[in-house]
């Protein structure tokens, strides 16, 4: 069955990113909208538009129903579900299997497996990956000694009920361990009812690398090369790369293989990303979690592999076998992505919603812009501040840096707030081109420096 | 000349040690701003001013074949009504609350819930939503007298779609 109608299931950028690789490949694609984003950009360029319910997104983009019966009642023949929203929920890819719709993405075994969390962990060290040393659940302080004895400090604990950094300490030396213990199992019980924790090894110095995976039906898996996001805020990642920088061949090669082995022994199928924490200090590595969707920065991977990874997971579900083969797949000049989001970095980060009314994003060779922003576009309180994606490629890193500083220069929005000041300020940074950096650096950087004379445009 | 990676970062590394909060650098024709302290210079983007692009496309992105278009817009095979929410003077619509496919009969068959003309009030039900084989009332809302129904038993609704129009009555 060949898909010849696509439901794009999603809202922003990315649904304008599905609605092209639907055109290049003449298939159609009806868009689904909540009533907010009727006038959006995306719903200008799809071929049709269906709203599926209310501005809430637990009342349309988070509700099955509604997107089966807008698949089924405009005769898409598949869903598209983006990145969020239901991507990874497999209540949507099973929906799709039971109503004959095919879902753009993984089988819902995979989403499931890779989904739970401790799950994923247990399946990805019985194929001999290596995980973050660590305990399942502690439940007393001789309990937590031991497996300290086992893994060796420095250690972190925390809440195995926890969230937002609450109820977590990390422990250097053997004296500080029986009162971290108790003040951590103290504050997991105040803050969410249960006092049982985790244990696992503490990476003081670690970056943040991921595997860009693709299988298909037959069981074929390839790589289409790593990317690093070690700059994060609050676990959101601000700034990606590919490939990762400052790290030996061997070890990147390793890394690579670990996220294939995954896949392939997983039955892998569609587009997928293995995070891995890399410990600088020990050049070791160690799985993270499966992310079983397209990602937000896959234009890096795409900028230097000249692979449309949309398409090819249009294809995909198809039934198409992969388009290359990994010999096939060529690495070539670095890749930068900055997240611009409609947020007041000297507030505090701030969202901004409203109307935009200058529009003017860099343009030229090898810059990419990914956006729905246009002038008179309101940006909707709703949902997620993501703006637009900033795509720079060059022949190495440092002139890709430095066509960044450029292309964030010229990037002009008015009206709203944005973090395009914020992120030219992050650009120039001395340590962050020298590539000297770890998953710490950006939120150490945020403390330390001076936001407030950030204007707005 | 041509300076590599490798030299940029060479000299990166031999002015680190100096003091400074922020320099531009002008090796050949790569520009590069540094900065050490987090602060941002008085002007540092300035430096940087070429002729700004006139403002273009939301995204530069793929060339898009516009052409096709038209082309798929006329091969869809369903008629496309616009699903619009209607206002017509002196009435009031009762939209869709729900996407979904539309019913005015509770089963196939049997007489419609409401007709043209048919007197409603607010907790009369004048169809049914189906959404994934689980059916759904649609009250009223409105006391009157429908006065057109818009869509077609059958016909798939979205959110927000007129359903039919109401000449509303006051009470008594």
């Amino acid at each position: 069955m060949a898909i010849t109608r696509v439901l794009v299931a999603n809202r922003g950028e990315i649904a304008l990113r599905v609605i092209k690789a639907c055109r290049a490949l003449g298939i159609e694609s009806v868009l689904a909208v909540s009533a907010a984003d009727r006038e959006s950009l995306p719903a200008k360029e799809a071929d049709r538009v269906v709203c599926i319910g209310p501005a809430r997104a637990a009342d349309s983009y988070l509700k099955v129903e509604a997107l089966i019966a807008a698949a089924l009642g405009t005769g898409s023949d598949a869903i598209h579900p983006g990145y969020g929203f239901l991507a990874e929920r497999p209540e949507l890819a099973r929906a799709c299997e039971q109503n004959k719709v095919q879902f753009i993405g993984p089988r819902p075994e995979s989403i499931l497996k890779m989904g739970n969390k401790l799950l994923a962990r247990e399946i990805v060290r019985g194929y001999g990956i290596p995980i973050i040393p660590g305990s399942e659940k502690v439940h007393s302080f001789q309990e937590g000694l031991q497996i300290a004895k086992e893994i060796g400090l420095p250690i972190l604990i925390k809440a195995a009920a926890g969230g937002g950094g609450r109820g977590i300490k990390i422990v250097t030396e053997n004296g500080e361990l029986q009162g971290a213990f108790e003040t951590a199992a103290a504050e997991a019980r105040a803050a969410f009812g249960d006092e049982t924790l985790y244990i696992e090894r503490y990476i003081p110095n670690a970056r943040h690398i991921e595997v860009q995976v693709l299988g298909d039906r037959f069981g074929n898996v390839i790589h289409a090369g790593e990317r690093d996001c070690s700059l994060q805020r609050r676990h959101q990642k601000v700034i990606e790369e590919a490939p990762a920088y400052s790290i030996s061949d061997a070890l990147r090669e390793e890394i690579r293989a670990a996220g294939v082995i995954i896949a392939k022994n997983m039955k892998y199928e569609n587009a997928g990303t293995v995070e891995f924490i890399l410990d600088q200090d020990q050049e070791r590595f160690y799985f993270l979690e499966m992310n079983t969707r397209i990602q937000v920065e896959h234009p890096v991977t795409e900028a230097i592999t000249g692979i449309d990874l949309v398409q090819e997971q249009i294809r995909i579900a198809n039934g198409h076998a992969l388009t290359l083969s990994q010999s096939q797949v060529q690495f070539s000049g670095h890749a930068i992505e900055c997240r611009i989001t409609a947020e007041s970095a000297k507030d505090g980060f701030r969202p901004c919603p409203g109307q935009i009314t200058r529009w003017q994003p860099s343009s030229g060779a090898d810059i990419r812009v990914d956006s729905h922003g246009y002038a008179g576009y309101t940006v909707p309180p709703f949902y997620d501040s993501l703006l637009a994606k900033l795509i720079v490629r060059g022949e190495n890193r440092v002139k890709t840096v430095a066509r960044m500083q450029e292309a964030l220069a010229s990037f002009v929005v008015s009206g709203i707030e944005t973090t395009i000041p914020f992120l030219r300020l992050l650009v120039c940074q001395l340590d962050y081109i020298k590539g000297n950096v770890n998953t710490k650096w950006l939120e150490k950087f945020l403390a330390t420096s001076s936001l407030l004379e950030l204007g707005a445009e | 000349m041509d300076l590599t990676e490798d030299d940029v970062l060479e000299i990166l590394n031999l002015i680190e040690k100096s003091s400074f909060d922020f320099l531009q650098l002008q090796m050949g024709d790569l520009k590069l701003v540094v900065s050490k302290g987090g602060y941002m210079g008085s002007a540092p983007v300035a430096v940087f001013s070429d002729p700004q692009p006139a403002a273009g496309p939301a995204v530069a992105s793929e060339p898009a074949p516009k052409a096709r278009e038209a082309e798929v817009k006329t091969q869809a095979e369903q008629p496309q009504p616009k699903a619009k929410a209607v206002v017509r003077d002196g009435t009031v619509p009762i939209n869709a609350p729900m996407v979904g496919t539309f019913y005015i009969t509770p089963e196939p068959g049997a007489p419609p819930f409401v007709e043209v003309g048919g007197n409603i009030d607010e907790d009369t039900t004048v169809g049914l939503i189906e959404v994934m084989k689980v059916f759904n009332a649609i009250r009223s809302g409105v006391r009157g007298v429908v006065e057109e129904i818009c869509v077609q038993s059958g016909q798939f609704v979205e959110y927000g779609q007129t359903i039919m129009l109401v000449k509303p009555r006051g009470k008594g």
